[in-house]
């Protein structure tokens, strides 16, 4: 394939030959927009020897070294743990579980600073190796052979995009075979500084095909191109010979390639090398694998070669140990955990590592806060630059630099106009959710001015504000929803008070106008089987049924039920009798209905009570005022009639029979007694109140004229 | 001594002043061919405008309460009074220059916030001034050494400039223009090929200044198009489009309109397609923007050339055009990578 | 001259015309004020400003029976929004009563709260839950940080609480270091 190399079409050779004199030319090179040409510093850790088989004294192992919910140690401080061994895992959501790189022993589980912009500290396991790097015996998964066995594999191994963001690699993996058209290996390691890539190609090229090969195959992928930056020359080629040496079952299927690209930066870019390599634009509202393409890195290729081969969860990577502040720079095969010190010390510093050190290449990279942060899955490269003086940023000339550097043709200016005036509606018009961080436009901004930051800022303060507003929304919803629940409460009460109140005047005017049918058929539901028993006695009926509701009262009525059934017998018939039991009863029943009432209340404040009680008499008794002395004549009116009634029928049961009971006669004698004495009965038992009847009788006459009146 | 905040670290080493720096060395070979056809005079004005510059940028930004060394060390005034110098005749007298500098500074650009902040072009708004202003100083253009005989020396030139009185029997050192000519002749109705033909510049064994001027800024401009500080929209826009214009009015009435060679090598054209209007600051960002900004000055600039009152009209396109600008950045906005359409 | 006043009227017609129709066209439905104002605020319905919560506030406001710098979570930045849809001066905060610099949750102390269930009938947007005699506890999630709850709880088990910070809930700062510009 190195014939690629040197022979590119006629027209390719001449812009590179342009490209020396008038370096922009080299735009025309490749596809996608703008682009920068830093300068490379690859060969500083290009030409030293791999590093193996380097343990630290310490491992620290944060618990999220990936996008997604972070994992939860499954380990205690104090374990021993062994290699490969699985140490946090979590099945709460999109995740990757960790595993330990080294034997050695879990001496705590607490917050460290991690390898983050922001600083800020994470839950870590920390792992003291003991040397011995004894290992878990593994076992070998099957070959996967469907999109399902591929992602529990790939999730088991704890692999994730270890080109950059991290992304867990089964979660990118489609569900269904077939629905990939390229999968695209990025061997394009565009930043400066950074060899890793580079390295991984060179020395275990095989590992990367295995790895496309078995997701080739479990996805039913046809073609699978790798896009390698022509500056590597060398990977190119093992690369190429690798690619030759695939399986010829496997290339039968797929179409294996090598695919040289240009050198520029950000060529690294999935939608760059995506454009460049089949000339697709991954629609911004889109994934990649919706459009049929699938990316990786060729790192996560190996490691998923060597976790279906071997069985080998992901603990190690390459990471290249480079920068301008360091004597031997190099890559190495480091453990996860190894402290970005430990790495940078070995490296020989010029200076002592005093000023931050950076994670990722110079472009893309974030500077450390501390320079303890561990190797994570996603860290490509530890950078050494001192600190050189910064050009003040000036203000923007509106040169359009950043707009013709742009990989996806933003325009950067007017992003950055808008972000520094806090316009954040007209920022998300510009599109700066497209923006990928490349850094170019920074790269080339005449006025140093650091345009990434504020569209970072940008970024973050924008979602910040869509989750405060949707926060607001959230609790005016709940607001409103709570006022609708407490009004609704509050009309429910006042319905049950309503329905209460209708039900006792409604009784109140059956019992004036018609009592016995009206009784009779309230009555038919709460006593059918009494009704049967004592059907010759309405009153009777009308007595089980007030007392239905309370046990207490039930148990004093029924006494009292079996007294008047037997003075009913005895009496045989006194129809003039129904008018005045049955008023005497309404009367009973709401006020007992109070007490109890009241009684329940008594936990209540005082004042509150006091005061509702009072406004509400108070509304109520004026307006009926006028009405209570006409409805008190009547009452008492009937009272008179039924009181002659009793005393024609206490005749008669005289005349009737000589051996009447002590009770019956008692109740025979006054009729009108014997509802209180029911009454009194029934109040002993709610509460024992001590009050007398005729009393309670005003003070009903008094309460009960108001609630014929409210309905009105 | 410190790190960016955040990512990039690395930088292509570009500055504000290193642009700018590229525009004045550009500008050198038109120096050159200025004073071998027209005398000191343009050293003189340069450093009395330099000498305004300085003086009244630090002014101003001492006013404004910002750090004066780098604001001024970014050089973006030399550019401005590099603009005004070479658009005012250079025997004109010293407060000309002076006034368009403290007027280009003060009106177009710190009253506005300074750099980067500037609506109109600052040079542009500077010579308009003047032009407005006293337009007999700066019409009175000083004749090539070959037309009035006789090259002027520092000492003379330097007389004339501060005193306003010319050296004793040079009274015909100055005069109008080729284009002003024209402008006068279309004016009074004569035609522009007879005008021409007829005129005391048209003199094949004579060596027409303004001609060679601009093709000193031509060589300068190319210079700074190979090293981006200028982008290529601006002069191909304005060239083609003001070349488009007078070959298509020269092919319908030869007789009242000039040549295409005659327009883009008279006057400012050079000067302006590649010191003047790429401006970035007042003019459009986007590429497209850039053209059509380009485009418009072009044809503003032959509009006025025929059909106005003054003989150049290229600081009035341009700062017509500085107007449009926000409508352009608006309306041409690129397409952005995976998006369909604007 | 005829002609001159013929074509003004003409004119003065059509703009008329257009003009009437501009209305019905775009025609705005509802309170537009009180819903504008009710959407800047920020929905705490802590009841500082007096109102029973942030809609009677907006409503008030339109109304136009109202202070423009009365609420106080919402800081300068919601007074000024309020005077400009309001068309009125803006007024200074009270500076005595600041908003809180960052993110507040209550939290209550689980071991001393007794439920007494006095914060759930304070909290304006339900966010705490719990019921008599059992421990109660704050949805951080929901929790709009209006402090109501704190002075009503009987064993003061109720403290409000920065949001904690994560490498999640991190926001890049804004660039400011080495700018030549301070904007005024
Ligand atoms: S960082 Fe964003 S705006 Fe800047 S060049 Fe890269 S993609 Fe474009
Ligand atoms: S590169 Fe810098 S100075 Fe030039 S337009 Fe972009 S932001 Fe402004």
């Amino acid at each position: 394939m190195s014939h690629l190399v040197e022979h590119k079409p006629l027209k390719h050779r001449f812009i590179e030959w342009l490209g020396r004199f008038y370096p922009m030319a080299k735009r025309l090179l490749y596809h996608f927009h703008g682009g920068v040409f830093p300068k490379y510093h690859k060969s500083l850790s290009n030409r030293y020897p791999l590093v193996e088989d380097f343990i630290p004294e310490l491992l620290t192992l944060p618990l999220q070294q990936h996008l997604g919910v972070a994992t939860e140690p499954l380990v205690s401080v104090g374990d021993r743990v062994l290699k490969y061994q699985r140490i946090a895992d979590t099945d709460k959501g999109l995740s990757a579980p960790i595993h330990a790189p080294t034997s050695g022993t879990v001496i705590a589980i607490e917050p460290r600073i991690l390898p983050h912009p922001s600083g800020l500290p994470g839950l870590c396991i920390l792992l003291e190796p003991d040397g011995r790097d004894e290992a878990q015996a593994l076992t070998l998964p099957e070959t996967p052979t469907s999109p399902q066995s591929l992602k529990t594999l790939v999730h088991e191994a704890g692999i994730v995009g270890l080109g950059g963001a991290g992304f867990p690699t089964f979660a990118k993996i489609p569900d269904q075979r077939g629905c990939i058209d390229h999968l695209i290996i990025n061997g394009a390691e565009c930043e400066p500084f950074i060899t890793c890539d580079d390295q991984l190609m060179k020395q275990r090229p095989e590992a990367i095909w295995r790895g496309a090969e078995l997701v080739a195959q479990a996805l039913g992928i046809p073609r699978v191109l790798c896009g390698i930056e022509d500056n590597k020359t060398e990977a190119i080629k093992t690369m190429t010979q690798a690619a030759d040496g695939l399986p010829a079952a496997a290339q039968t299927h797929t179409d294996f390639q090598v695919r040289p690209v240009a050198t520029v930066y950000p060529m690294g870019g999935q939608e760059q090398l995506t454009q460049e390599l089949i000339d697709l634009e991954i629609p911004s509202d889109k994934h990649a694998i919706e459009v049929g393409v699938l990316m990786m890195n060729v790192a996560t290729l190996a490691a998923i070669a060597d976790a279906a081969d071997e069985g080998k969860p992901l603990i190690s990577r390459y990471v290249t140990v480079s920068g301008m502040g360091l004597n031997a720079p190099f890559n190495a095969h480091a453990l996860l955990g190894t402290s970005f010190k430990a790495l940078a010390e070995k490296a020989d510093p010029k200076t002592p590592l005093t000023y931050p050190l950076i994670k990722g290449g110079p472009m893309m990279g974030i500077s450390m806060h501390s320079n303890e942060v561990p190797v994570i899955k996603t860290t490509n490269c530890v950078l050494a630059n001192p600190p050189e003086d910064v050009e003040p940023a000036m203000p923007c000339i509106r040169c359009g630099e950043c707009m013709d550097a742009c990989p996806i043709q933003l325009l950067p200016q007017q992003l950055y106009w808008h972000s520094r005036s806090h316009e954040y509606d007209k920022v998300k018009d510009l599109k700066v959710f497209d923006c990928i961080e490349c850094g170019c436009c920074s790269f080339v901004c005449p006025s140093h001015i650091p345009l990434v930051q504020y569209y970072r800022h940008a970024k973050s303060e924008i979602v910040r504000i869509e989750k405060e507003e949707e926060a607001a929304e959230l609790a005016k919803q709940r607001h409103e929803f709570r006022l609708a629940r407490l009004e609704k409460a509050e009309k429910a009460k006042k319905a049950r008070l309503k329905a209460k109140k209708d039900a006792v005047k409604k009784q109140a005017a059956q019992t004036t106008r018609q009592s016995g049918d009206a009784s009779a058929a309230a009555a038919k539901a709460a006593a059918a089987a009494k009704k049967a028993a004592a059907a010759k006695s309405p009153q009777t009926d009308q007595t089980t049924d007030s007392s239905a509701p309370k046990t207490a009262r039930e148990k004093a009525i029924e006494a009292a039920k079996a007294r008047a059934q037997k003075a009913a017998k005895k009496a045989d018939d006194s129809p003039t009798d129904n008018p005045a039991a049955p008023e005497d009863r309404a009367q009973v029943k709401p006020a007992d209905k109070r007490k109890a009432a009241m009684e329940a209340a008594q936990k209540r404040a005082q004042a509150q009570k006091n005061a509702s009680a009072d406004s509400a008499s108070d509304k109520a008794a004026r307006p009926a005022a006028t009405e209570t002395e006409s409805k008190r004549d009547k009452r008492q009116a009937a009272m008179a009639a039924a009181q002659k009634a009793a005393r024609k029928r206490q005749q008669s049961s005289d005349n009737a029979s000589e051996n009447t009971d002590q009770s019956s006669r008692v109740d025979s004698k006054i009729p009108a007694a014997s509802p209180k004495d029911k009454r009194q009965a029934a109040m002993a038992a709610a509460k024992k109140r001590a009050l007398k009847a005729q009393q309670k009788a005003q003070a009903q006459k008094d309460t009960q004229a108001p609630s014929p009146d409210t309905e009105d | 001594m410190s790190l960016p905040y955040s990512s990039p670290y690395i930088h292509n080493a570009s500055s504000v002043r290193r642009t700018m720096l590229q525009v004045q060395i550009a500008a050198f070979p038109a120096l050159l061919a200025h004073i071998y056809f027209f005398g000191f005079g343009i050293t003189i004005q340069w450093a009395l405008a330099v000498v305004a510059w300085l003086v009244v940028e630090t002014l101003l930004l001492k006013l404004r309460h910002r750090p004066v060394k780098p604001f001024i060390s970014d050089m973006s005034g030399l550019i401005t009074v590099t603009g005004i110098v070479f658009c005012i005749p250079p025997e004109s007298p010293w407060w000309v220059v002076v006034s368009a500098v403290i007027f280009a500074l003060v009106f177009g650009k710190h009253l506005y916030g300074g750099l980067g902040y500037n609506p109109f072009n600052p040079a542009m708004l500077g010579y308009a001034f003047v032009l407005i202003s006293f337009p007999a100083e700066v019409t009175q253009w000083t004749l090539p050494a070959g037309i009035s005989g006789h090259h002027l020396s520092l000492w003379e030139s330097a007389q004339i400039i501060f005193t306003g009185q010319f050296p004793p029997g040079l009274v015909h050192l100055t005069g109008a223009t080729p284009l002003n000519e024209l402008q006068t002749a279309l004016v009074n109705g004569a035609s522009a090929a007879e005008t021409w033909a007829g005129s005391r510049f048209n003199d094949p064994n004579l060596i027409n200044g303004w001609f060679w001027v601009n093709v000193a800024f031509l060589i300068g401009g190319i210079w700074m198009l190979y090293s981006r500080a200028i982008r290529w929209q601006y002069p191909v826009g304005f060239l083609s489009a003001l070349a488009l214009m007078a070959a298509l009015f020269h092919a319908i009435d030869p007789d009242t309109y000039a040549p295409v060679s005659f327009h883009l090598f008279s006057g400012g054209v050079m000067l302006a397609a590649f010191f003047i209007i790429t401006d970035p600051v007042s003019s459009s960002t986007t590429p497209m923007g850039r053209l059509f900004y380009a485009i418009g000055i072009g044809v503003l600039v032959y509009v006025i050339r025929n059909w106005g009152s003054f003989p150049d009209g290229i600081a009035f396109a341009v700062l017509l055009m500085n107007l449009f600008v926000p409508l352009l950045d608006q309306y041409t906005q690129p397409r952005v990578m995976g998006h369909k359409g604007r | 001259m005829i002609e001159a006043l013929l074509v003004f009227l003409v004119l003065a017609l059509f703009f008329g015309m257009l003009l009437g129709y501009a209305k019905i066209k775009f025609k705005v439905e509802g309170n537009p004020v009180a819903d504008q104002i009710d959407s800047i605020l920020p929905q705490t319905q802590c009841g500082q400003c007096g109102f029973p919560g942030c809609r009677p506030y907006a409503e008030a406001l339109a109304e136009g029976n109202s202070e423009v710098n009365l609420c106080v979570p919402g800081g300068h930045e919601v007074m000024i929004q309020i005077s400009e849809i309001t068309h009125r001066e803006p007024k200074e905060m009270d500076a005595s009563n600041p908003p809180p610099e960052e993110p507040m949750v209550a939290v209550i102390d689980e071991d001393i709260c007794i439920g007494c269930v006095h914060c759930i009938k304070a909290c304006p947007v339900d966010a705490i839950v719990g019921t008599t005699k059992m421990m109660h506890t704050v949805i951080e999630k929901e929790c709009t940080g209006c402090e109501l709850c704190v002075p009503v709880c009987p064993v003061d088990c109720i403290d409000m609480v920065p949001l904690m910070k994560t490498p999640q809930t991190w926001h890049w700062p804004e660039p400011n270091a080495n700018s030549l510009e301070n904007r005024s």
